[in-house]
């Protein structure tokens, strides 16, 4: 589904990403960790398409596309979705419509009719119920207001709505409550199925008590220096980054 | 301006200089002088905003009510409205521009606890230029005024907002409030100039000015989620000034306010 080949990514003359490769399957989940600043959520950025990074070499093919020749509405509508670290609010903009809007424009991606009325809002009812999100904040404007939980489970609904093929999660454990990370983590694993896959980002074992992957990949320095099953992540959790540094020496 | 609503309401043409309590249409080409009386309560749609620039002298007796709407969206409009308020008379003013036009509104708060509250939008594009002046005078003590006025501009349109609040000596415990918030794209330009000029010295008097630019991290937001970019920046600039366009008192002209922000925002 997703093959990314020595990916070199910048932000103005700091180069971030430094030779990434990352090969994720139909029905897989990648957890990839790392200390703070390795270029977790650059990576995450640059799949998605932002424009503040450049793609200073490598490749990456998304369902056998060449994904960095798209922007980044087509890699949404082409069912790659990314869960934002910090949600952005969009004042006087209901989540009702701004959905409705993106829904329609995938659908329209893929050849389809706009959906009517009712059976729109029959999938948010459906959708928002996985995320446990009280409906009421579908009339309210985008994450305005929202608190921290909210917002996260916001993400997730929002991933529900556009049942993405791959999705990129960025720290969507960050700041949560116990509760609200079970929630939305079984959200996730709810809509996980056998043709889509996920990228989570994450600092916390936590989470991958949850979310179970296949894979756990250690960012750092914008190069992933190590990949293991999820007892790395337990490991991680118990012994710090400290040791995989320590063997890892930057040419 | 939605014809249904136009029909409707020129079937009852204003000619009375005294008005009570009803649903009435005001040709503001005419440049008039009309009371409101003692305790009605109206509705006021402002309809072929003058091109000969008359204006309109309003005054609202003790306790009435006065909820006016007005979309501009013919170029070169001008509107001039002057609204004296008694003693515990309530007057809303909406207005929405989207053409080249040039807008004054006058409240005196003649009367204790008279309220007066506005809230505006100007969205202009390609060289078009609005300019818009709200005075509101607070004469007498115990009154309290809001102004809301939204502005964006784009391409080479430029926009003004001057605003003053002004408190007389004797006007103690005036509560006012005003806020002009824009927001310009590409080489577009607007000016804001709130004025305060505060004579009493009980008084709460709070302004606020800001001017400027799309919020990208929202628009990459709403990109990832499969908005085009222009489709993005036209949900912003919805957002930013519905809370203006859609206040429970447009009731009236809401359909009116849509199509002509709709209409507009493909331009942007």
């Amino acid at each position: 589904m997703l093959k990314v080949e020595n990916l070199c990514a910048s932000v103005g003359d700091k180069q971030i990403l430094k030779g990434i490769n990352l090969e994720v399957k139909a029905g897989e989940v990648h957890a990839i960790m790392g200390p703070n600043g390795s270029g977790k959520s650059t990576l995450a950025s640059v799949l998605a398409g932002n424009e503040k990074f450049t793609v200073t070499d490598g490749k990456v093919e998304y369902e056998g596309e060449n994904l960095l020749e798209l922007n980044v509405e087509e890699r949404s509508r082409k069912g790659l979705f990314l869960g934002f670290q910090y949600p952005v609010e969009i004042p006087g903009v209901t989540m009702a419509n701004f959905m409705k809007i993106a829904v329609n424009e995938q659908r329209k991606a893929q050849g389809l009719e706009p959906l009517t009325a009712a059976e729109y809002l029959k999938l948010m009812r459906e959708k928002s119920a996985i995320v446990e999100l009280d409906p009421k904040l579908t009339s309210r404007a985008v994450n305005e207001g929202f608190s921290g939980g909210e917002k996260k489970k916001n993400e997730i609904f929002q991933m529900a709505m556009l049942n993405p093929k791959l999705a990129i999660l960025d720290e969507t454990d960050s700041g949560l409550d116990i509760d609200a990370l079970r929630i939305v983590a079984t959200g996730v694993t709810r809509l996980k199925r056998e043709d889509n896959a996920t990228v989570v980002i994450t600092h916390y074992q936590r989470l991958l008590d949850y979310i179970v992957p296949d894979y756990v990949h250690v960012l750092y320095k914008g190069r992933i220096i190590y990949t293991g099953d999820k007892s790395l992540a337990l490991k991680l959790e118990k012994e710090g980054y400290d040791w995989l540094i320590n063997d890892y020496k930057e040419e | 301006m939605s014809e249904k609503i136009v029909s409707e309401l020129q079937a009852r043409p204003v000619l009375e200089p005294r008005i009570g309590s009803g649903c009435w249409s005001v040709d503001l080409a005419k440049g008039e002088a009309i009371t409101l009386e003692r305790d009605a309560h109206a509705d006021m749609v402002l309809t072929g905003a003058g091109h000969e620039g008359g204006a309109l002298c309003l005054t609202l007796e003790p306790y009435s009510r006065l909820n006016i709407v007005e979309l501009v969206d013919q170029e070169g409009a001008t509107t001039d409205l002057r609204i004296s308020l008694l003693e515990g008379a309530e007057c809303s003013v909406t207005q929405v521009v989207t053409a080249s036009s040039n807008l004054r509104v006058e409240a005196s708060l003649d009367g204790r606890f008279a309220r007066f509250e506005l809230g505006g939008a100007f969205i202009l594009s390609a060289n078009e230029r609005g300019t818009v002046q709200v005075d509101v005078r607070h004469n007498v003590a115990d009154c309290s005024s809001r102004t809301t006025f939204k502005g964006v501009a784009s391409q080479s349109a430029v926009g003004k907002f001057s605003g003053l609040v002004y408190v007389a000596p004797d006007a103690q415990r005036t509560d006012s409030e005003q806020l002009s918030r824009n927001i310009t794209l590409g080489e577009a330009r607007i000016e804001t100039l709130p004025q305060l000029e505060i004579y009493a010295d009980d008084v709460k008097c709070s302004h606020g000015a800001t001017v400027g630019q799309m919020n990208d991290e929202a628009v990459l937001y709403m990109r990832q989620r499969g908005l085009s970019l222009a489709t993005a920046k036209r949900l912003q600039i919805e957002g930013f000034v519905s809370d203006v366009v859609l206040r429970s008192s447009t009731e009236l002209c809401r359909e009116a306010f849509i199509e002509a922000l709709e209409s507009k925002l493909e331009k942007l």
